[in-house]
């Protein structure tokens, strides 16, 4: 199984990615997460979920995008 | 007999050749999602699936599919699993009406045992895990949310029980989709616009009755445990949370409390859905967790959802069945029963007695303006009330023998629906159908139906006698 050594994010393709936490078996998996897009993963993961080339295009975010998603429930006035 | 926890419960199955003790390690990913998924697909009348030894944990345990079967449905209600769904909507109906049942609060809950009130990691907790691949990431799905009225903090009633999706964003931080009509998000409101967090409890890991009836559209003044008690036949346990005073149930594996961030929008999701469809991404609110209680080695009692049939469509079954009936039947006591288990009542099929020719017509309108109706009845198909609506063998023939298209089709356009629905164009906005397959009565005559093929002499005699053989 391939490595996601670089650590960036499978989804929004940023680098700003933090490692989320660990196994409580040490050494079992670790898990990160991306703090720009909130996509968290497993070490042990397929690749399509940890490698950024082989996440799927339709479910890829765009960091630009996210100002403009839908606000669920709004703010009140 | 009412089950006090999910202990309990999973060995009431256990005793039934219900539960299936994985004992193999599997890793979180992607065998847990994949084998509630399986489970789903193989049958009806499946087991859960109780998982010890998953990889990175010490003792961690996942419990899938509790009430995903309709065995498992009939022994939540303390039923022989033998039961017909038809008898067990009809015992849902009549256990509906003992509403309310007093509580009984305990101060002795076994989740009180360990707690932790810094250093709080929910993934050295509990196994959580990706249900479907391309979620977001891990969720808690299958939790109670509680909250009360910030308006009115002291009415019982008011503190809500549901159910909502959490993303698990961070150690002690979630996610949580809590939408405008939900009664958290009018408590989230009236918090934010007080300029105040929300305080909350999370239950996880619960006996079955508290779940399906924190699935129930009650009145927002309706308490869930009152009408848990009902349901179950006797006062439902709670307790006190300690940081926050909420009451949850007594028999909770775990309790998180914190509260949710007033004016806080965080980007959430997407999630697998129960419309069988991710829902895309949207800012949601975010709920920051202050203490943890729990029992020693809690079970993660969790919930797959996605393309239908999943363990949700058995836990939303009656749950939706019911209301819909008793909406109807107030007005129309020629109602028999309602069935709107498919996709939380996107399509309903509702039986009838007809006064006089059109008004399978009418009821069938009806359902589409009742309370649920508003969201979902997309499809109402209307049968006489000698088909048993929950066996489609039966509604099948009598769509394919009763319902002429030309005369039977009735389409109201431009209606409201959930906006989830994928067909719906703009989101929210569907036309919707009603397919009449009644039998054409006075004055509505057309048609050959006068000549049924009945069953033959001690038909009934003999399904009893090899019923009796097959047990």
């Amino acid at each position: 199984m391939s490595r996601n050594t670089d650590l960036t994010c499978p989804r929004c393709d940023t680098a700003d990615v933090r490692v989320l936490t660990r196994s409580p078996v040490p050494g079992a998996w670790e898990m990160y997460s991306c703090r720009v897009c909130l996509y968290s993963w497993r070490s042990t993961e397929p690749d399509s979920a940890r490698i950024p080339a082989t996440y799927p295009a339709a479910f890829k975010l765009d960091p630009a995008e996210i100002d403009a998603l839908p606000v669920v429930p709004a703010l009140p006035d | 007999m009412a089950h006090p926890d999910l202990r309990s419960y999973l060995s009431a199955l256990d005793a039934h050749g219900q539960l299936l003790r994985w004992q193999d390690r599997v890793d979180p990913e992607p065998d847990l999602g994949a084998a509630a998924r399986a489970v789903s697909n193989l049958t009806d009348r499946g087991p859960a699936l109780l998982f010890d030894s998953i990889t990175g944990y010490e003792r961690g345990r996942v419990a899938l599919n509790a009430v995903g079967s309709w065995p498992n449905h009939a022994l939540m209600l303390g039923l022989p699993p033998e039961t017909p769904v038809k008898d067990q909507f009809f015992e849902f109906a009549r256990r509906w009406d003992d509403f309310p049942v007093a509580v009984e609060r305990r101060t002795d809950p076994p989740w009180a045992e360990l707690s932790l009130d810094e250093g709080i990691d929910l993934f050295q907790l509990l196994p959580l895990f990706r249900l479907n691949s391309w979620d977001v990431g891990c969720y808690i799905d299958k939790a109670l949310v509680i909250t009360r009225d910030p308006d009115d903090p002291d009415h019982f009633g008011k503190q809500n029980v549901g159910i909502y999706r959490m993303q698990v964003k961070d150690v002690d931080t979630l996610g949580i989709q809590p939408l405008p009509t939900h009664d958290a998000g009018l408590h989230l409101r009236r918090a934010e616009q007080r300029g105040q967090h929300l305080p909350v409890a999370i239950a996880i890991g619960n006996e079955p009755v508290i779940t399906t009836v924190g699935g129930m559209p009650l009145n927002h003044d309706e308490s869930e445990y009152e009408m848990a008690g009902a349901i179950q036949g006797e006062p439902y346990r709670i307790a006190a949370a300690p940081l926050t005073g909420l009451d949850v149930p007594w028999g909770a594996e775990v309790v998180l409390e914190g509260e949710m961030l007033a004016g806080v929008r965080e980007v959430e999701g997407p999630f697998g859905e129960f419309t069988g469809h991710y829902s895309g991404g949207r800012r949601q609110p975010v709920i920051r967790i202050r203490k943890v209680s729990y029992r020693p080695d809690p079970i993660f009692e969790h919930l797959y959802l996605g393309m239908p049939w999943t363990e949700m469509d058995y836990t939303l079954a009656l749950n939706t069945s019911v209301p819909l009936h008793r909406q109807l039947k107030a007005e129309f006591p020629e109602v028999v029963a309602v069935n709107a288990m498919y996709t939380q009542g996107l399509l309903a099929i509702v039986s009838v007695k007809q006064r006089y020719g059109g008004f399978g017509k009418a009821v069938g309108m009806r359902a589409m303006t009742t309370p649920h109706g508003l969201g979902y009845c997309k499809v109402v198909i209307v049968v006489d009330e000698t088909v048993d609506p929950f066996n489609l063998a039966q509604v099948m023939w009598a769509l394919s023998v009763k319902f002429h298209p030309r005369h039977d089709t009735v389409t109201v356009p431009n209606a409201s629906v959930l906006p989830l629905d994928p067909s719906s164009d703009p989101p929210g906005i569907t036309d919707k159908v009603v397919l009449d397959a009644t039998t054409p009565i006075a004055p509505d005559t057309r048609g050959h139906y006068s000549q049924t093929v009945e069953a033959p002499e001690r038909t009934a005699e003999w399904e009893q006698a090899l019923k009796e053989m097959l047990r």
